[in-house]
């Protein structure tokens, strides 16, 4: 069997050559995890697709810059995806003048014990990042989580807390230092 | 310019590196961070592993199929310019119809090309409008790509111009110019075109001006298009 992380570089470095068969294959290979975040982020069908075909776009113009850095390619992909996705939503949030939905410490502790489809999530879950995301107080696991997955800004993680900017953000970097230290223990 | 490092807030650089990650640095800060990243190595790092660690925040979400026009309209975006707006009328048709036969050759077939006992591959390539019938054939044994002229008259003061296209997407190849007078046209072929022709490629014939197509891609009308493939008993 080829290991799929090492076919995945190959393909990477085959676009890179310009190939347009690796480029389909590579789409073919990784296009749905991709999707499924775009759709994660933007809640919207239409919207995902288009920042799905400006994530393949990226690919073949930046396949060149890719470096085998140690890391899983998927996450060079992944981050893409997420990046662009991210984006579309900030404009749309934007024009739309959506507003976040508040995060209060009390709806996030009001289950203290996981059900077991919690458990099993958790499980599946279990990389590092969610071991040391657990030990965080929960409103600050939300904002990081939402800052990533929702593209959220200081302003809007102030509004959804009520809390002042600037003390969110102290807050949260060191929400991150702490996280930052549990990920190298 | 002054970035997060240089006011009280806790974290240095670091927490910067996973700030913007994040998207969470916004204008002058955002530029003075990415000034800094342009030379410096280890904040570079920094930059990857947390990319890296937030990652996982995609690891419950499910894959969801993409609609295949997304790659359609990307390939479109990326390679749409050296495209013939005709042969993509026309190929979907053509690649749909033999896709399935194609394929289910080309996993008994590859791996055979150059070998004594692959097979050979036929087309025909009528014009009926025209009265045209042509066939073409290649052999493996020769690497030869071959063009019988059947019946028809040669258009005058144009030449017939024989191309091939791997795929949809792919730009038209061309394998040569047929005979003026009728005959059999004989066209020496690469390994790497005779391996997209076993790989299903179509071939089809254009009208092009005397002397074949000046800008290397077809210009004139399709007579006619068609797929190469093996039959029984030749």
């Amino acid at each position: 069997m080829i290991d799929p992380r090492a076919e995945i570089e190959d393909l990477i470095a085959r676009v890179a050559m310009g190939d347009r068969a690796a480029f389909r294959a590579l789409y073919e290979r990784t296009s749905a995890k991709l999707f499924g975040i775009c759709l994660r982020v933007l809640d919207d069908r239409a919207m995902a697709e288009e920042a799905l075909q400006d994530v393949f776009c990226k690919i073949w113009a930046r396949a060149g810059q890719y470096r085998v850095n140690g890391f899983s390619p998927m996450t060079w992909l992944i981050t893409l995806a997420r990046n662009a996705a991210v984006d579309r939503r900030r404009k749309r949030d934007a024009q739309e003048r959506r507003k976040a939905a508040p995060i209060e410490a009390a709806d996030l502790l009001a289950d203290p014990a996981p059900g077991p489809a919690q458990q099993m999530q958790a499980r599946s879950e279990a990389g590092l990042l969610h071991g040391c995301i657990a030990e965080l107080p929960p409103e600050r696991a939300e904002m990081v989580r939402r800052a990533y997955l929702e593209g959220a800004s200081y302003a809007e993680l102030s509004d959804a807390t009520g809390v002042k900017l600037n003390t969110v953000r102290t807050w949260l970097r060191r929400s991150l230092m702490q996280l930052r230290e549990c990920l190298s223990r | 310019m002054s970035g997060a490092e240089d006011t009280d807030l806790p974290g240095g650089w670091d927490a910067s590196a996973a700030e913007y990650v994040l998207g969470l640095l916004e204008g002058d800060e955002r530029a003075a961070f990415e000034q800094r990243l342009a030379h410096d190595r280890d904040l570079r790092q920094d930059v990857e592993a947390w990319e890296d660690y937030f990652c996982s925040f995609t690891d419950a979400i499910e894959p969801v199929d993409a609609p295949p026009q997304v790659l359609r309209r990307a390939e479109l975006e990326l390679f749409g310019r050296d495209r013939n707006p005709f042969w993509s009328s026309l190929l979907p048709y053509l690649l749909g119809a033999v896709a399935a036969a194609a394929i289910a050759w080309m996993a008994m077939f590859s791996g055979l090309i150059g070998r004594s006992d692959a097979p050979h591959l036929w087309a025909d390539l009528d014009t009926p409008s025209r009265g045209i019938e042509l066939l073409a054939h290649y052999s493996p044994d020769s690497g030869t790509f071959m063009v019988r002229w059947d019946a028809g008259d040669y258009p005058e003061g144009r030449s017939l111009e024989v191309w091939m296209i791997a795929d949809a997407d792919a730009a038209p190849v061309s394998i040569g110019l047929v005979d003026r007078g009728g005959g059999l046209t004989e066209i020496p072929v690469s390994g790497n075109l005779a391996e997209q022709l076993y790989g299903g490629a179509a071939v089809a014939i254009s009208e092009e001006a005397e002397g074949g197509s000046p800008s290397g891609a077809p210009e004139g009308p399709v007579l006619s298009l068609g797929s190469m493939a093996p039959r029984e008993g030749q």
